[in-house]
């Protein structure tokens, strides 16, 4: 092992409910990092040095913390992991002098609004859109909407609250559910952002979501995942993900085009970008995030000889440290983010020693353990599981997810 | 031994993977292998050290924690991993050596301080989040762990551990070279933490 001194010092912000954190943690600990890391609820072993507690939903306040850290532990680099914790990185790096995306730019690909902004100015093709105060009369707004429409909180992420209504009637319904999602005590508590909500013209088309890569503002494409179900709303569950995707060359690159345009349109340099697109004719712009893929899903992508990790990728750019490779395997893979079946609490899952023997998988993990109460979309934001797959192509890979996801039955008692 | 056994291979990360037996190989306690030279007299371990790749062997119950090196995924290291273990049980032979012969006065030595540590610190630390964590052996200075209660399955599982109780035992034990987590965090019916959010 390095010489403490001599290793450099990276500053990990890692919201107490994430997916991500041992694969964070695990990257780390292999490349041999000084790692700190900050969380936003004290840990039981807080005020020991490589764990720091950061007051997360105030950026300048976690800023002040981390320079009063960084004044006895000089730190190298900080990472964010999900969309809050991009912007709370952003604004530490600003405090402490350290290349990282300019705060302005991170706030914007935070907010929903204003990236549609920023993008219809640069030219980046998005859906039509307007912003609303949620106290409007629903009614009036649904006479001025486009048909059908999307109902879309401009502050949520996992696609909570984004219901899709194809008439007055149904708009009025909606705005009643998006209304109940953003009354939610800790939604509620982000402020402004939550008495507000995007109407924007529904996009058909398949979606994509494109992961990637930033230096000098210059996009590295890392993998583009197909989602092989139907999003037509009206709610929007994130399933399958296949990549490398089945669409064309030309549509490919131009995505990954649009996907460039959007990240410098943001005013974004550097690090993760997650952005999903539709595809009709041409690349549409859904949404743009300053972060890696969500949940557990980064498990399928693998770079390099030595199959390095979404996260150590992450992390050495970060860090400063050389990147071996940014080619992902050229094995087709994906994963199956398990949709909630139902309202409930979760008692049991069956059938996973079935779901892991079909051909093709390559792992299940269960985030939701018995007990714990499964909350569906619009109002939910989390996966009972994960699905994950390799195979010899990707319509192989999406059989067999499909495949293992029909084997699973999960007891969920109503509440 | 039953020759059925039936063998369930679930991936931890590209690293690791467990593989659980339907029948339990260990009574108690654990067994590390950290190279083909400690394998040695240990049929299942010698078996698995002869996939090219396989770095260390843990096993706990019927629990065989397997870490490799080399970047092929774990479907096709996986089925060579269960046809080793396979194998050795179907020949009837006793898997491992005894382990009295691989135990020394150093890693008892060691066991005793940081049991006492456990006892003293880590647990008192954890029972806050409704969680404990038990010692379950000292070997050649690496500490085998299983996490419980409001640990297992916590969504800050490998923070805790990497960062609190890893930390703190090289502080007070410099003696001691890592952790390894023997946890089923997928068995976990009451964690701290729970996962939500992209």
């Amino acid at each position: 092992m390095a010489d403490t001194a001599s290793r450099p010092r990276l500053l990990l912000l890692l919201p107490s409910t994430t997916y991500r954190a041992t694969a964070f943690v695990e990257a780390a600990h292999r490349l041999d990092l000084e790692l700190t890391v900050a969380t936003d609820h004290a840990s039981v072993f807080a005020g020991q040095e490589p764990l720091v507690t950061f007051d997360f939903a105030h950026p300048e306040r976690a800023a002040e913390q981390a320079r009063a850290f960084a004044a006895e532990h000089p730190v190298r680099a900080v990472v964010g992991v999900d969309d809050d914790t991009a912007v709370v990185a952003a604004v530490i790096a600003a405090a402490l002098g350290l290349p990282h995306n300019p705060v302005e730019a991170a706030l914007a690909a935070r907010d929903k609004h204003r990236q549609r902004v920023l993008h219809e100015r640069h030219g980046v093709p998005v859906p039509e859109f307007r912003l609303h105060a949620l106290e409007e009369d629903p009614a009036a707004v649904a006479r001025a909407a486009p048909w059908p429409c999307i109902l879309k909180p401009t502050c949520l992420s996992a696609s909570r609250g984004v219901i899709r209504a194809d008439s007055p009637r149904e708009f009025v319904a909606a705005h009643a559910v998006l209304a109940r999602i953003l009354a939610e005590p800790e939604v509620a508590a982000l402020g402004a952002p939550a008495r507000h909500y995007l109407v924007e013209s529904f996009v058909p088309g398949p979606e994509v979501a494109l992961e990637g890569v930033l230096a000098g503002g210059a996009l590295r494409v890392l993998a583009l995942f197909d989602k092989p179900d139907p999003l037509d709303g009206p709610y929007f569950e994130e399933t399958i993900y296949v990549t490398p995707s089945r669409l064309a060359e030309a549509a490919q690159r131009a995505i990954a085009d649009c996907a460039e345009r959007a990240a410098q349109a943001l005013g974004l340099v550097t690090g993760p970008i997650h952005a999903e697109l539709r595809f009709t004719d041409r690349p549409w712009l859904i949404e743009l995030a300053a972060r890696p893929i969500g949940g557990r899903c980064s498990r399928v992508l693998r770079f390099g000889p030595d199959a390095m990790s979404l996260e150590e990728l992450l992390l050495r750019q970060a860090a400063g440290l050389s990147v071996p490779s940014c080619e992902r395997e050229a094995q087709p893979v994906g994963v199956m983010m398990i949709p909630t079946p139902r309202a409930g609490v979760l008692r049991s899952v069956r059938g996973v020693e079935e779901a892991r023997a079909v051909p093709g998988i390559d792992g299940i993990e269960l985030t939701a353990h018995p007990g714990q109460r499964l909350v569906p979309l619009p109002r939910g934001s989390q996966y009972p599981g994960f699905i994950f797959a390799r195979a010899d192509s990707a319509a192989a890979v999406e059989a067999a997810l499909r495949r293992a996801h029909s084997c699973l039955s999960f007891d969920i008692e109503p509440e | 031994m039953d020759p059925e056994i039936r063998i369930q291979a679930e991936p931890i990360d590209a690293e690791r993977c467990r593989f659980v037996l339907s029948e339990p190989l260990l009574e108690g306690g654990a067994r590390r292998f950290a190279s083909a030279e400690e394998a040695k007299g240990s049929p299942l371990a010698v078996a698995l050290f002869g996939i090219p790749g396989i770095s260390e062997v843990v096993v706990t119950g019927g629990t065989v924690t397997v870490t490799k090196t080399s970047p092929s995924p774990w479907q096709a290291t996986g089925k060579q991993v269960g046809a080793a273990i396979r194998a050795v049980l179907a020949a009837g032979q006793p898997p491992f050596a005894p382990a009295a012969a691989v135990s020394t006065e150093e890693d008892e030595r060691l066991y005793g301080r940081v049991a006492d540590l456990f006892e003293a610190e880590i647990n008192p630390a954890v029972a806050r989040h409704g969680g404990a964590v038990e010692l379950i052996d000292v070997q050649d200075a690496m500490v085998l762990l299983r996490m419980a209660g409001g640990c297992q399955g916590c969504g800050m599982a490998d923070v805790t551990l990497r960062q609190g109780i890893e930390v703190l035992l090289k502080k007070k034990v410099p003696e001691i070279r890592g952790l390894i987590d023997v946890t089923d965090h997928s068995a976990g019916a009451n964690p701290y933490v729970t996962a939500s959010k992209k």
